[in-house]
């Protein structure tokens, strides 16, 4: 444990993981190079969406259950009723209204059911699982700017752009001093090793372009 | 459970809105209907005086709509109450081996486990919630990273770490969990 405490504002890579002395559980250890099982996306919950309609399906049906028991117990029914159940019985289908109407509604239905069969959650990258229980996604947003980060860290990078997409990680690079091509495969390597090291369970694919600033001063 | 209930609702919300939407479309653009359908040309109205008062001289008629409607509302809040309560283990049940058991305050088990993710090097912030039931809890982790580190030996460390600790010092055989790991924004500079 104490090699692990008040390392704060250290730079240092961290070591392998070691067997220290307080008897490690039968997890099994990560190793980059192993092929581990491929796993499957995070499923959002879909709480906002669930909300929403659950809000707007609940307005509806208490306003109609709270005017026919009004009406049941010798009320006038309120007008927006009369009016709906006028309009109802009178405009045709075709027309405008009603076709511009049931369009959105058909809308509205395709993308509830996008949702509701999509996973969603598309800024989570899934990572390999260290242990059978542990389940770990990396954000995209994290994702790049570590390979950022490690681009930085390349001789000659002067600046580095890094867009991760869910196969793809682009990287464009300015490179200030040195021949484009050495930097260009130091680049390679060193963001090879870090996609090794984001721990993805798919890692994404590389691609790195490099050129120089494009006006001197 | 909560994410199951939530798409197969949101589904048949959606189903039922494309069907209605889509059958008027259709029918409104000249599309032949079906002789059972309720819209039979584009000429058609969408509901006529005579189909809404159809059933209105039955007894039954409107207690039932009444009491659909009723159980309906009940369904709907529900859900709602489910959907906005965030789920949290107040306490898990730890078995003592003397046939007996012990309960842990949630709490304190989370913040042991943050304190002891946020110890580990790289980790900028870490944050911890148990979820599940008393005897089966699982927990969420969201890890803040430093930018020198790598996100896998992070994570491998949180496991053989707190999280192991965490599952022994509860005497659980298995703790579930789910971590998401972002990393702490900033500037582009050389790290070393």
């Amino acid at each position: 444990m104490s090699e692990l405490q008040g390392s704060e504002g250290t730079t240092q890579r961290l070591p392998v993981i070691e067997k220290a002395e307080y008897e490690p559980p039968p997890a099994p250890e990560f190793e980059p190079g192993r092929e581990a099982g491929r796993e499957g996306r995070f499923w959002s919950a879909r709480r906002v969406p669930a909300a929403v309609v659950a809000v707007l399906l609940l307005a509806v049906t208490a306003l109609f259950l709270y005017d026919i028991a009004a009406v049941r117990a010798h009320r006038p029914a309120m007008a927006w009723r009369r009016d709906l159940a006028h309009q109802l019985a009178t405009r045709p289908l075709d027309d405008t209204w009603v076709l511009v109407g049931a369009g959105v509604t058909a809308v509205l239905g395709l993308w509830l059911l996008l949702l509701a069969a999509t996973p969603g959650l598309r800024a989570v990258l899934p990572m390999r699982r260290p242990h059978a229980d542990v389940r770990a996604g990396l954000h995209r947003e994290a994702a790049a700017l570590i390979l950022r980060d490690r681009a930085m860290e390349v001789a000659g990078v002067q600046s580095a752009h890094v867009r991760v997409r869910r196969a793809h990680a682009d990287v464009r690079a300015v490179c200030h001093f040195r021949e484009l091509g050495d930097v260009r495969a130091d680049l390679n390597t060193t963001l090879d090793e870090a996609i090794r090291g984001l721990g993805l369970s798919h890692p994404p694919a590389l691609s790195v372009h490099v050129r120089r600033p494009g006006r001197k001063g | 459970m909560l994410r199951i209930v939530n798409r197969v609702l949101i589904g048949l919300v959606g189903l039922v809105l494309l069907a209605l939407g889509g059958s008027v479309l259709a029918v409104g653009l000249g599309a032949p209907a079906p002789s059972w359908w309720i819209h039979q040309g584009r000429h058609d109205v969408l509901l006529t005086d005579a189909e809404r008062t159809k059933w209105q001289d039955h007894a039954w008629w409107w207690p039932t709509v009444i009491a659909a409607l009723a159980v309906l509302v009940l369904l709907i809040l529900w859900w709602l109450t489910n959907v906005l309560r965030r789920r949290r283990l107040t306490e898990v049940l730890v078995d003592t081996g003397d046939g007996e058991g012990a309960l842990l305050r949630g709490r304190a088990l989370e913040s042991v486990l943050a304190n002891e993710a946020n110890e580990l090097n790289g980790v900028a912030q870490a944050h911890a919630r148990l979820t599940g039931t008393r005897t089966a809890p699982e927990t969420k982790v969201q890890l803040l990273l430093e930018p020198h580190v790598d996100p896998a030996i992070a994570l491998s460390y949180l496991t053989a770490h707190a999280l192991t600790h965490a599952r022994n010092s509860a005497g659980l055989e298995k703790l579930p969990t789910e971590v998401r790991v972002k990393a702490v924004r900033h500037r582009q500079e050389r790290v070393s």
